[in-house]
């Protein structure tokens, strides 16, 4: 068998990453990014390292890949767990300039959930959550607040106990929120 | 054989683990002495079947000590009092900006490729008709539920018609003296059952075009003030603005600071 040149090589390697980017970067389900088994399955056994070279390239950007566990946290661990976890891009530093249509008062009320639901260990009951930010917001607006928060991934709920959702855990640096809020 | 202490025990790990309360409350030591205590008694499947049940309890709570341990350690432990007073005295605007300064948010776009759109296609090319596929979309039960009107009230005697429409006029009294105003100043009073009554004789306003809205959806403000025009004229359109006791207290104590 004819062995691959380096230039063959250095080829292939662009085209996985360009692919790797096309699948990270474009939405092919409801909740962003792939899956690991997926990457594997487009990109082959040595798609971690393909990974590596598009995070050099995304580095330059502010940009990086993110994985996420199902199971909570940031991934990390064996081949197996790595198939499981989810893949995305997200922005490396914080923002300077806005980069969301929602109102102040609203962005207030997830930042004060999600560090309320924190800082109970990762979960709390939707009525204890209501009662508090009712101390600040009228009870209707919330309601409508926590159920799109729900919808949009920040939050999940189950049997009305509400817990950190998959967008926090891969947009949220959850102890940098808790930091700032306790430091202002 | 006497069990009592077994059953309180088993007891006590069942309220750690639904109402959340330290763990380590548990005596784990203690439990295992006097499961050892009981074990050389035990002669009934009964009595086997409540020793393991007092273990599965115990192992239930070992592994919240665990737990809790582990989330103690953790980066993320704040003391959550400290954390609810530290979020109640904090700015809406400093909230946020805590929340901006530490969002990463995800690069993701959505976009239409040509291949997606012949599948839709394609979809759409296989897809029965609607009128065929009705069994799909089976109609709602009809609810065994029912409303009362304002005749069915008159006719059971609760209220008279001359009673009704003075209070309506009464209402319509107090709007026109009042003029434009936000919905919910006009129609809370004093006591909460009179603000659900007046938001009842309201609406009859609003229907009857002697009253109508202005919905100021950005602020999420709804303004009412009179106007004459005739009921139900074009498009009829519902709103459904909400009224809770703990919305009314909210005003309450609104309307206090402000007297002061």
């Amino acid at each position: 068998m004819e062995e691959e040149t380096e230039e063959e090589s250095t080829l292939k390697t662009e085209r996985k990453v360009k692919k790797a980017a096309q699948l990270l970067f474009f939405r092919r389900h409801r909740i962003p990014g792939v899956k690991g088994w997926e990457l594997k399955k487009a990109l082959g056994d040595d798609y971690m390292e393909v990974i590596g070279v598009l995070n050099s390239a995304l580095d330059k950007l502010g940009m990086e890949v993110k994985r996420i566990s199902e199971e909570g946290g940031i991934g990390e661990g064996g081949e197996e767990k790595t198939e499981r976890d989810r893949f995305m891009i997200v922005l490396k530093n914080h923002l300077v300039e806005k980069a969301s249509g929602e109102r102040i008062d609203e962005v207030a009320m997830l930042s004060a959930t999600l560090a309320y639901i924190i800082s109970k260990q990762g979960k709390a009951p939707r009525k204890a959550i209501e009662e508090f930010l009712s101390d600040k917001f009228p009870k209707h607006r919330i309601f409508f607040a926590l159920d799109r928060y729900i919808k949009q991934g920040y939050l999940g709920e189950d049997e009305r106990v509400l817990y950190i959702g998959w967008r926090t855990r891969a947009e949220v640096d959850r102890k940098s929120l808790l930091d700032l809020i306790l430091a202002s | 054989m006497k069990t009592d202490d077994l059953f309180r025990l088993i007891n006590f790990c069942k309220t750690i683990q639904e109402e959340g309360t330290d763990p380590f409350d548990l005596d784990v030591k203690k439990f295992l002495e006097t499961l050892k205590h009981y074990l050389k008694k035990w002669k009934r499947i009964d009595d086997l079947l409540l020793d393991a049940e007092a273990m599965s309890e115990l192992a239930k709570i070992i592994e919240l000590q665990g737990k809790w341990i582990r989330d103690r350690s953790s980066s993320f432990y704040i003391d959550p009092v400290l954390m609810e007073l530290k979020l109640k005295m904090l700015e809406p605007v400093q909230l946020a900006d805590a929340f901006f300064k530490s969002w990463h948010p995800i690069i993701s776009m959505d976009r239409i490729t040509a291949k997606r759109l012949k599948e839709g296609l394609d979809y759409w090319n296989a897809l029965l008709p609607f009128s065929e596929r009705k069994e799909e979309f089976p109609l709602p039960s009809t609810s065994e539920t029912f409303t009362f009107d304002i005749a069915d009230l008159i006719d059971l005697n609760i209220l008279s018609r001359a009673e009704f429409e003075d209070s309506i006029k009464a209402v319509l009294n107090d709007l026109e003296e009042r003029g434009r105003i936000e919905y919910h100043d006009f129609i809370y009073d004093d006591e909460y059952e009179n603000s659900v009554e007046k938001a009842y004789l309201t609406s009859y306003l609003v229907s009857e075009g002697k009253a109508e809205f202005d919905i100021d959806p950005l602020e999420e403000e709804v303004f009412i003030s009179p106007c004459n025009a005739k009921a139900n004229t074009g498009d009829v359109r519902s709103i459904a603005i909400s009224l809770s006791y703990e919305d009314w207290l909210r005003w309450k104590r609104k309307q206090k600071r402000n007297q002061r």
